[in-house]
């Protein structure tokens, strides 16, 4: 296998960088985070350690007193001050701005549940654009056991990134940071929701790992099911478990060096690939979603007199079922315009003029804001591959 | 990569070959320099010291980290030594399928014979013994309450039975996470506050012991994330956490069947982590302590408790019984309370449980999707004791085979069933250990005589005065004296919460060192146990004494009683007897403060001045005697 020759590389490194003792950690984007209270922070692991007598754990019932009087406010007085390591309280930060995410799904094996990295000013959530998605409000569960409610703000279906809104999140966001691209035999930390593990205040899961290899997913084409197919780093950790999708790749800094991608598995070798995206990937793609949005929001969002009409280009898309029925082509009339520019059916149609299409009434509703006279650009997903396609009328 | 670094450190141990074919192996690097970072050509001296810490923690670790086999080397788990006499923590699943006779691999390169000892299925330990040395190397125990997030550990044990030579392989991980809750297939093998790893942890390594950066022992592996990659290792273990393991062990150590425990009330959580109590039982002591329906749960042991996953992981780690501090609030006032823990399950439901998982066809782990590779999600399994290669092995052990090695078996005197127990030799073993404790400190000769107590309530000029005899016991509290039948009869005295349950104590006291426990009535050893107000545990045993209930708390070095818990039925609260001064008078133990509580409210503190022995007839001439 193509990745073999990394993984030697990376051990040679890696032994060095892990048997050190940290390097001092240039707390950049991370020391925001200790401005955020909790408004009810996970705090049975801050309260423990209290007890002196905890250290044998045959003497454990200190904290009972006489006639059953029990002085709980002592302990938490008596507090003995742990002696964090930096990577205690490195990843204790990180973990403050991942965040667990409920959606669709839930049977036939897809998972409802995903991972989200906390961005910038704590408005947005970066996360993975996949079904869970499929919802009007995904359900964001904090570090502190706040649910919130999330909107879609856009998706890149390049990179199947997504982009949530969440007004006053109260969160510390990282950085993205272009430049911060892994090496090989870089130590890093994934932090994700992996299994679902954690659940209300519990805080995701944490797994070290190394980067073995910068490589792009598109030598793998064919043998693996992706729809983004750029350079990737790929870790020694078992992080691309299911749900831990979207979740944050980070370097002994705390700096996010990448957004762990979705479940891949090599169809031939029957092997899981373990990857992230890496930072310029993320950032170029994050700027993209949002000039979408801005563009769609300067586009003139009103209604024309005479639109396009799905009937008038020649196609006619799936019964509208669901409430978010996806914009799936059913069949396409001959020699119409939609054959012309060549749309096929069961293409399914993600973006029109860069808007992201959430569903079959999303489509209409954008077709309802160009003009008939107009030509427009529409990004399909064929099978496993994206085709952008100019419709001309 | 880790894996790697294990590897060199086993190598240098020179413990024999390294473990093969082991999940990452691999080989020496081979540098491109051209594709390499530039690095420094020595590691800083923090880098090797580290690396040399590490390497000795993993040394002595290993030498406490023992392979679990059956008793003809088939099928396999990992457990880790914690006495020199041999005692072993391991998995439920891991010996569940061995029955009771095991052997025991240690990294000396000796098997030793094992049987088992305490089984607790519900939290998935099980307490063995080995035997054949007193100096076996043992685990230093950790604080499981200290680990955190970010700490690194390793584990050791015996995955996919490669310890074959017997040297114990090692994985080196990270705290993923902390305070986990994984809920029970059915309702057994709940992990509940457990320790999550990135440490690879393999079928096989279940049972084995999970250990801090410094070597010192945090938990029992037991536990992955699977799913849909087959039962390999995919970066998520569980263990169990030491401190739950130790709070289980003298109770494992019994030689029963445990149980785990539950509150007695049910909770509803709203989104603002407000635990609420949203059904009770009335017949529970939290109902007795005050507890009612819509109460706020605060605390419980020491623990903030915001989520349904929190109070489950509280009430996981005791065994039942236990009491555990409680602090709730309802509408007027936040009340600071203890209550004591119920069982989970019936008797009769634990026994079908035992009996599902060890006897006759021995079966996997309940739900395990054997070496599908592609099987339906199930997001945790416990790993299974053995590897899928073990299986066909295991089958073909019926419960016949398993009566013939008894027969042969060196240790066939070491094991012996009884209802309720998964060996009761060890009961009698402990229950010895408490009778030569007390022996070794009272010289109580049997008597006629009667046994007079003579004192004040402290506080008060009021003159308490206890008689006891085979036959009635008196009590006077200044001019009310009260006589009651020294065998019966106590029932409704303890029940209506009566002073005179002091003399009852006395009685069980006094027959304790005459007779001994045994000849009371029904005794068994419980395990250790706190008690409220004390530090530590003490050993537990219960006697039946005809329609009573008889707890006795003794202090572990020295045996002297420190309680007396006296229970009619599990409905009500038991009368709690401390003695708080203990004297020592011609070779006995004496009380000399005794203290009478019901549901942790003292009723009476009495100093004892006077222990004499009077002429048993001369008391009885002079009273109406009960009953006979």
């Amino acid at each position: 296998m193509k990745l073999c020759v990394p993984i030697f590389l990376a051990v040679t490194i890696a032994v060095v960088l892990a048997n050190g003792p940290l390097p001092s950690l240039a707390r950049g984007p991370l020391d925001a985070c200790e401005k955020v209270e909790p408004t009810s922070a996970p705090s049975d692991s801050d309260s423990i350690g209290a007890d002196p007598l905890r250290g044998d754990p045959l003497h454990n019932n200190a904290a009972i007193k006489v006639d059953g009087a029990l002085d709980t406010a002592a302990i938490a007085d008596t507090k003995v001050p742990l002696e964090e390591t930096d990577l205690e309280v490195l990843l204790g930060r990180a973990e403050r701005s991942v965040v667990k995410l409920y959606g669709a799904g839930g049977a036939r094996g897809l998972e409802s549940y995903q991972s989200g990295v906390v961005i910038g000013d704590g408005s947005l959530i970066l996360t993975s654009w996949s079904t869970v998605l499929d919802v009007d409000k995904v359900r964001v569960v904090t570090f502190d056991g706040r649910r919130l409610d999330a909107e879609i703000a856009g998706v890149d279906p390049q990179c199947e990134l997504a982009l949530l809104r969440v007004p006053n999140s109260g969160l510390l966001g990282f950085e993205l940071d272009p430049q911060n691209i892994a090496k090989i035999g870089q130590r890093v930390f994934a932090i994700t929701n992996l299994f679902g593990i954690a659940a209300g205040n519990e805080a995701c899961s944490s797994q070290k790992g190394v980067v073995m290899a910068m490589s792009p997913l598109t030598t793998r084409k064919g043998a693996m099911k992706t729809l983004y197919q750029g350079r990737v780093i790929v870790v020694d950790v078992m992080t691309n478990n299911p749900g831990a999708t979207g979740g944050a790749l980070i370097d002994l800094s705390g700096r996010l060096v990448g957004i762990v991608g979705k479940e891949l598995r090599d169809e031939q070798a029957g092997i899981w690939l373990n990857y992230a995206l890496p930072m310029d990937v993320v950032k170029n793609s994050v700027d993209r979603i949002l000039s979408g949005q801005a563009n769609m929001a300067a586009a003139n969002t009103q209604a024309v007199p005479q639109p396009h009409r799905l009937n008038d280009l020649g196609m006619a898309l799936i019964p509208d079922v669901i409430p978010k029925t996806p914009a799936f082509i059913d069949w396409i009339r001959e020699d119409s315009i939609a054959a012309r520019s060549g749309l096929k059916s069961n293409d399914l149609i993600l973006l029109v003029n860069d808007s992201r299409v959430d569903s079959r009434k999303g489509l209409e509703r954008i077709l309802s804001t160009i003009n008939r006279g107009d030509s427009f650009a529409v990004l399909v997903q064929r099978g496993q591959e994206l085709i952008k396609i100019q419709v001309r009328p | 990569m880790f894996s790697s670094l294990v590897l060199e450190c086993t190598r240098s141990q020179a413990i024999g070959q390294p473990p093969v074919g082991g999940p990452a192996q691999i080989q020496p690097p081979q540098i491109q320099p051209a594709q390499i970072q530039p690095a420094p050509p020595e590691p800083a001296p923090e880098v090797l010291e580290a690396q040399k810490q590490r390497i000795e923690a993993m040394r002595v670790a290993a030498q406490a980290t023992v392979g679990v086999f059956g008793v003809d080397g088939q099928g396999g788990g990992s457990g880790v030594c914690i006495t020199p006499d041999g005692y072993v923590l391991t998995n439920f699943h891991v010996s569940s399928p061995f029955g009771h006779r095991m052997r025991c691999g240690l990294n000396d390169g000796k098997m030793y014979e094992a049987v088992v000892a305490g089984i607790d299925p519900t939290g998935d330990l099980a307490v063995i013994k080995m035997f054949g040395r007193d100096d076996f190397p043992v685990a230093k125990i950790g604080d499981s309450d200290r680990v955190r997030v970010g700490q690194w550990c390793f584990a050791a044990g015996n995955p996919f039975v490669l310890a074959t030579n017997l040297q114990p392989t090692v994985t080196y991980g990270l705290i993923s996470g902390v305070r986990r809750y994984q809920y029970p297939a059915g309702t057994i093998l709940e992990y509940s506050d457990c320790i999550q790893t990135d440490a690879a942890i393999n079928p096989g390594n279940s049972g084995g012991p999970l250990f801090n950066a410094q070597g010192e022992l945090i938990g029992i592996n037991g536990r992955c994330s699977f799913e849909k990659r087959g039962r390999v290792n995919v970066g998520v273990g569980y263990a169990i956490s030491i401190r739950q393991a130790m709070n289980f062990f003298w109770h494992l150590r019994s030689g029963r069947v445990l149980d785990h425990a539950t509150l007695g009330f049910t909770v509803a959580t709203d989104t603002k982590g407000k635990v609420t109590v949203s059904n009770i039982l009335e017949s529970s002591d939290a109902y007795r302590r005050g507890l009612r329906y819509g109460d706020e749960i605060l605390r419980l042991d020491d623990r903030q408790i915001g989520t349904t996953n929190q109070l489950k992981n509280v009430t996981g780690i005791f065994p039942p019984q236990w009491r555990v501090a409680l602090r709730f609030r309802n509408e007027t006032d936040t009340i600071d309370t203890a209550i004591r823990l119920q069982n989970l399950h019936l008797p009769i439901e634990l026994e079908e449980i035992v009996k599902g998982e060890s006897s006759e066809e021995p079966k996997a782990p309940p739900k395990s999707p054997q070496e599908e590779p592609e099987e339906k999600s199930d997001a945790e399994e416990p790993a299974p004791g053995d590897p899928p290669q073990g299986k066909g092995l295991r089958k073909k052990e019926g419960p016949a085979r398993k009566e013939k090695d008894t027969l042969k078996d060196a240790l066939a005197d070491r094991y012996e069933t009884k209802r309720g127990f998964s060996n009761y030799y060890f009961n009698r073993v402990e229950l010895d250990r408490i009778v030569g404790l007390q022996k070794s400190r009272n010289q109580w000769p049997k008597s006629e005589e009667a046994w007079v107590l003579a004192g004040t309530v402290v506080g008060e000029t009021t003159n308490v005065q206890i008689r006891v005899t085979d036959s009635s016991l008196g009590f006077a509290l200044g001019d009310k004296p009260e006589s009651v039948d020294a065998k019966r009869g106590w029932t409704p005295w303890i029940q209506q919460q009566s002073l005179v349950s002091l003399a009852f104590a006395i009685r069980t006291w006094q027959q304790w060192h005459q007779s001994g426990p045994r000849m009371m009535g029904e005794a068994i050893y419980v395990g250790r146990s706190p008690l409220v107000g004390r530090a530590g545990l003490f050993d537990t045993t219960r006697i039946t004494l005809g329609e009573v209930d008889a707890v006795v708390y003794t202090a572990p070095e020295t045996g002297t009683i420190e309680c007396i818990e006296l229970f009619t039925d599990n409905q009500s609260d038991p009368a709690e007897i401390y003695f708080e001064k203990v004297q020592q008078n011609n070779g006995k133990e004496i009380p000399e403060r005794i203290r009478l509580a019901y549901g942790l409210e003292t009723r009476l503190v009495v100093d004892v001045v006077r222990s004499e022995w009077e002429p048993a007839a001369v008391i009885e001439s002079g009273k109406e005697k009960g009953g006979d």
